[in-house]
């Protein structure tokens, strides 16, 4: 009657002997190149990439580097390539990989070592570029009722504020492997997000002025890349395209 | 308290105002001169000429393939572009004016969407590497895409200008004997196979762009657009075929324009 | 050696850093934010549930104020909190949920009308009045008598985090990311600054400020099974432990969160239980009720953790290859409701259980939560020793919390003590205390320092090995100093930590390497977190009574008469292998709201002998200015407005108020 769990296949005898390839590399180190290093661990129940990767750091190599804040899916620090494709490792269960894990850094960005990048800098440079921020004119007072909003609205505003800067959309965009200058889908969601804020008093002809060109919103080649490996199912092809329109429009005056 | 705080210093109370965002010094929208609109244009003009062409391209597969339906169907659909039926009399000059246009077209097309090829050797690998690392099939197909779209811009300049300097040379034996004869068939092949792919996708990525359907429909969209691509595909094939079969046993007379059995009737009387 | 200058050092770029760095920016001064990680992947923004703030727009929390916000944090706190603080925190919380809101904050709002809610198992439709339409709605939390925690689904922390951070970066507020505090920059009266090392190339640089604010966070990661980040590990906390004149006050009041899933220790937020979640044992029989019939699984955090566990142990937990637990059923809430208003709830279930918490029951355990001990402070954010030093959020001992938090209350004492404290640096800046006088020796020293103990670590080639030690803490601190405690038990862990600390000194490295070097910085953490957990462990055993979260089996009962004081921990000697604890007393006879029962929870407190007396002065107080309006009732009581900034002292409008 207990609406339980998941029915556990027998924990075989014997857990998979893991072999995880690292793509190795510290910058401080002089004449050195990157390359692959591969680790072998045991695979336990449930065990994460994060659980795999400080394993091997605590028990094989001390000197790895790779950043993990949350291990919960929710800040964004751990997006690395795995098996070549851009994912948040905390989340990333082993059982769904092959027993050959590759991890590689997320391309594009600045590469601090082995498996770390620079994701911070890049995304405060972006919202320092589009300003992502309320720009509102009229001061507001704390101490009076707060400006009613339909709760529909609110609602719809969270679900592009969900973003979490992890990277994974940059790195899994074609255009953006080619142009460094393109702001991605992280950064097009975030004028989406504002466009629909009332409480931010841009107007279309303002956000054009950010991304109306083709390192803004007509340089994204809709391969969707970024769509398909946002971890947090943003629906990042609308609203690039709802953008774009919107954008388009002001091509028409 | 060697450093408590004191307040009263501050100016009278009044109500909490939230301080509202300093804008940077910088890249303030107001301050500097307003965009150029072009980039949208030149955006909206690269998925309008592609959806012109790719119009085009599905009525001329439309037409062409009249010839399996029977030979006087292909010649009156040729007569009939040449304004025979409002002119009285047909106008190979007219085929000229609309493959000049369909050219003017590619070209544009393609001088807009060259803008997104990669530009140089490093954009070349960086796009390369990013590809095969992905796995991802939006990203790949675009990669078939610029290849189908670079081998267009020979293949249909060709076949376009063939049409545009020689308009009287459509119709049954003279298509075929372009196709046999003339020793065309291979580019026809690989023009068909370009345009057909470079349509079919372009078509699909177009929807997309512009999100004219919702993000839901994607794995619909590429059915449709395996479902396009194969139909012209054969459809194509079946019609070159026909020209090639037809072109072959017209070989010896090649260079003879056909005449329609109405029209020979009233010649031998 | 790199010298770099600002007004305003701040230490930590989560919410509490970013609004106190907004605060002072704000009034002219130059601050540099520096941080472990992008500030916007700071653990404030796994908070989830939501920020409490007496708004009253929702029916059910109708009748909402500042009063009764006050009052269900002291409760919470098992009267361990400083009174003054909850009430200049009651009072600026509403102004920081309007704020954020303006800032962006996606705050769930009122829709008016009929809705159904899930309440105590049963589904309760709750109609809500439509002039409160589009307004700032709430849910509810555990140990408050109204719904008042505000929310923006269950990303909330999120939210807030992404608005504030904004905000700072349009105020063009440096953060100097991935750049970790190691020591501060003091002469045992004043704090210049702080040592900061870069993670990326391993570079000390000196940060040479005029007043110094750590806002580090809590160090969870102290404990094996924890809620927290990995970046949790309290050296804003440690460095300023090891100036040795500034104290860390109630180390010991750990609180564990009762609902984190079960190995991994990740959280699920109180919003499922606020939002009529139930706890489940092995038999599938909701057990609350039976230990707490009034709250139920509302109850405060630490009572419901300790029912658990106390369920867990006569026999009921549910057993799985890593041990036991219980279960904690949202079913009942509907897919759409999950969907939602939980979704960071249903993805993490997803991903790291594999399960639906639709259709299926989640296995959660307590883990370690929340530190409601830190840096201690006085109401403005000083820190006690140092001049120039300021510290707020979960990293400081404000002393909004007491022995309990109360779920809500942390994520809005980011940014309600960001306001604070932000203008307090501010004031303390402009006045002739802030002028810095900081000769370049005293910098030079305090660099070589720093640098000598780094030198000395990755020189030594001791026996040592700082992940077994780190593993061994954890475990010692999971299993000995945890939700039950026990004297015998207590003095096994110190015993063993002060063993550990003595290991520490012998710490080895396998690799040398230049650069970031993650083997140097683990094996110089440690040593700073052992002190950390010394001060735990060592509060916990010489605090012989039961407040709050701190529970002890052999002392079961809250004991006004003896242990109405906080813990002060302080390390003089660098030598030392524990630390020196002083008591600092809290005063009834200041108190709005004497000590009493608190409403859940065991009914046995020994009384403070000075209860009954304050208890009179507040009723005859109150029946004096029975006519009088509210606020000035209040002020009579227990004055707190002065503590404010002017701009925060004004009234907060609530619907229906007469204006």
């Amino acid at each position: 009657m207990i609406p339980l769990f998941r029915h556990h296949t027998k924990a075989s005898s014997q857990p998979r002997r893991l072999t995880l390839k690292i793509l190795r590399y510290n910058p401080a180190e002089l004449n050195a190149a990157p390359s692959f290093q591969a680790f072998e661990i045991d695979e336990a129940d449930g065990m994460t990439l994060f659980i795999a990767l400080n394993e091997i750091r605590a028990t094989q190599d001390p000197s790895l580097q790779f950043d993990f804040v949350c291990r919960a899916g929710i800040c964004g620090s751990c997006a690395m390539l795995v098996d070549g494709r851009p994912a948040l490792a905390c989340r990333t269960l082993t059982r769904d990989l092959s027993a050959q894990i590759t991890l590689a850094p997320l391309p594009f960005f600045e590469l601090i070592g082995d498996l770390s990048v620079n994701t911070g800098k890049w995304m405060r440079g972006t919202s320092e570029r589009l300003q992502t921020w309320i720009h509102a004119v009229e001061p507001v007072s704390a101490d009076i009722l707060e400006t009613p909003m339909a709760p529909e609205l609110a609602e719809a505003i969270y679900e592009l504020d969900r973003c979490i800067e992890c990277g994974c959309c940059i790195a899994a965009c074609g255009t953006a492997q080619m142009r460094p200058d393109f702001v991605g889908a992280v950064g097009l969601n975030k004028i989406a997000r504002f466009r629909l804020d009332p409480r931010d008093q841009r107007s279309d002809d303002d956000f054009y002025e950010l991304i109306g060109d083709d390192s803004g919103v007509f340089g994204c080649m809709s391969l969707l890349g970024c769509h398909d490996v946002c971890p947090k199912q943003l629906s990042l092809q609308t609203q690039i395209a709802f953008l774009r329109r919107k954008m388009a429009r002001l091509g028409l005056n | 308290m060697s450093h408590s705080i004191d307040y009263t210093a501050n100016p009278p109370m009044g109500p909490s105002v939230i301080p509202d965002a300093p804008a940077l010094p910088t890249n303030n929208p107001i301050s500097l001169p307003r965009k150029s609109r072009w980039p949208a244009r030149l955006d909206l003009l690269q998925s309008l000429s592609g959806l012109l062409l790719a119009l085009f391209l599905i009525a001329h597969m439309a037409f062409v393939s009249t010839i399996l339906i029977s030979q006087a169907a292909f010649y009156n659909v040729a007569r009939f572009f040449e304004g025979a039926w409002l002119l009285g009399r047909p106008y190979p000059m007219l085929v000229s004016l609309v493959a000049s246009a369909i050219l003017a077209l590619l070209m544009l097309h393609a001088w807009l969407a060259m803008r997104k090829f990669p530009a140089g050797f490093r954009q070349y690998r960086a796009f390369i590497a990013h590809k095969n690392r992905l796995h991802h099939g939006d990203t790949s197909l675009w990669w078939l895409q610029l290849w189908t779209g670079f081998l267009l811009f020979f293949l249909a300049s060709i076949h376009l200008y063939d049409m545009l300097s020689q308009p009287e040379l459509i119709g049954p034996y003279a298509s075929a004997d372009r196709v046999w004869s003339g020793g065309m068939w291979p580019l026809y092949l690989l023009l068909l196979f370009s345009v057909e792919l470079h349509g079919g996708i372009g078509l699909y990525r177009l929807l997309v762009k512009w999100g004219l359907f919702g993000d839901k429909t994607r794995a619909r969209l590429h059915l449709a657009r395996h479902a396009f691509s194969a139909f012209f595909i054969t459809l194509g094939l079946l019609t070159l075929l026909a020209y090639i079969d037809l072109g072959r046993s017209h070989a010896a007379q090649a260079g003879e324009r056909y005449i329609p059995k109405a029209a020979a009737q009233t010649a031998t009387h | 050696m790199q010298i770099i200058h600002s007004d305003v050092l701040i230490i930590g770029g989560g919410l509490a850093g970013l609004r106190a760095g907004l605060a002072a920016r704000k009034r002219g001064q130059e601050v540099i934010i520096l941080s472990l990680v992008p500030p916007k992947r700071s653990h404030s923004a796994a908070a989830q549930g939501g920020m409490q703030a007496s708004l009253g727009n929702s029916a059910r929390g109708r009748g909402d104020n500042e009063d009764v916000h006050f009052e269900d944090t002291v409760r919470g706190s098992d009267w361990g909190n400083d009174q003054l603080v909850a009430r200049m925190f009651a009072h600026t919380a509403p102004k920081a949920v309007r704020e954020l809101a303006a800032w962006g904050v996606p705050w769930n709002r009122v829709q008016a009308g009929d809705h159904t809610a899930i309440i105590d198992g049963q589904p309760v439709t709750i109609n809500e009045a439509t002039a409160a339409h589009g307004l700032i709605t709430a849910r509810d939390f555990g140990g408050t008598k109204k719904w008042r925690t505000c929310y923006v689904s269950d990303g909330t922390g999120h939210a807030m985090l992404y608005a504030v951070s904004d905000q700072s970066i349009a105020a063009g507020i440096p953060v100097h990311e991935r750049m970790e505090a190691v020591s501060l920059i003091h002469d045992g009266t004043r704090c210049h600054g702080a040592i900061v090392r870069n993670l990326m190339t391993g570079k000390l640089i000196a940060y040479v400020a005029r007043a110094t604010c750590i806002a580090t966070g809590g160090f969870g990661r102290i404990y094996q099974s924890t809620t927290n980040a990995v970046i949790n590990e309290g050296i804003g906390a440690a460095i300023a432990l090891d100036t040795g004149v500034v104290p860390l006050a109630n180390m010991e009041a750990v609180q564990f969160h009762p609902t984190a899933i079960f190995p991994a220790g990740i959280l699920v937020t109180e919003g499922c239980r606020g939002d009529g979640g139930l706890l489940r044992d092995v038999d599938g029989h909701r057990f609350m009720p039976d230990y707490e019939p009034e709250k139920k699984e509302l109850a405060s955090r630490d009572v419901v953790s300790r029912r658990m566990e106390a369920h867990i142990k006569s026999g009921k937990g549910v057993r799985n290859r890593f041990g036991e637990h219980l279960w904690l059923d949202i079913t009942l809430l509907g897919e759409q409701h999950i969907n939602g208003k939980l979704r960071e709830v249903k993805e993490i279930c997803q991903h790291f259980l594999g399960i639906d918490p639709a259709h299926q029951w989640i296995p959660v355990r307590p883990a370690q939560h929340y530190s409601m001990g830190g840096i201690r402070t006085r109401p403005d954010g000083a820190a006690y020793g140092l001049d120039g030093l300021f510290s707020c959020g979960e990293a400081a001992c404000w002393d909004l919390h007491g022995f309990n938090r109360l779920g809500g209350n942390s994520v809005a004492e980011t940014v309600v003590s960001g306001m604070i404290v932000g203008e307090a640096m501010a004031e303390f800046c402009n006045s002739s205390a802030g002028e810095l006088n900081v000769s370049t020796a005293l910098i030079r020293d305090c660099w070589h320092r720093a640098a000598d103990e780094f030198t000395t670590i990755a020189q030594s080639s001791g026996p040592e090995n700082a992940s077994h030690l780190m593993h061994e803490m954890q475990q010692t601190m999971s299993q000995k100093v945890g939700i039950v405690r026990h004297g015998p038990v207590l003095q096994s862990a110190v015993d063993t930590l002060k063993s550990l600390i003595l290991r520490s000194r012998k710490i080895g490295l396998r690799r040398s390497q230049p650069g970031a070097n993650p083997e140097l910085v683990l094996a110089w953490r440690i040593r700073k977190m052992l002190k950390l957990a010394l001060c735990v462990a060592e509060g916990a055993l010489q605090r012989t009574e039961s407040r709050g979260a701190h529970f002890r089996e052999d002392y079961p009962q809250r004991n006004d008469a003896e242990w109405l004081k906080r813990t002060l921990a302080y390390w003089p000697d660098p030598q030392q292998t524990q630390p020196t604890l002083s008591y600092e007393t809290l005063d009834v006879l200041t108190m709005e709201l004497p000590p009493g029962w608190r409403g859940y929870g065991a009914r046995d407190a020994i009384e403070h002998p000075d209860t009954g007396r304050r208890q009179a002065e507040v009723d005859v107080l109150r029946q004096q200015f029975a006519s009088a309006d509210r606020s000035t009732r209040q002020a009579a009581l227990l004055d707190f407005s002065q503590q404010l900034p002017c701009h925060l002292r004004g009234d907060n409008e609530r619907l229906g108020d007469a204006t």
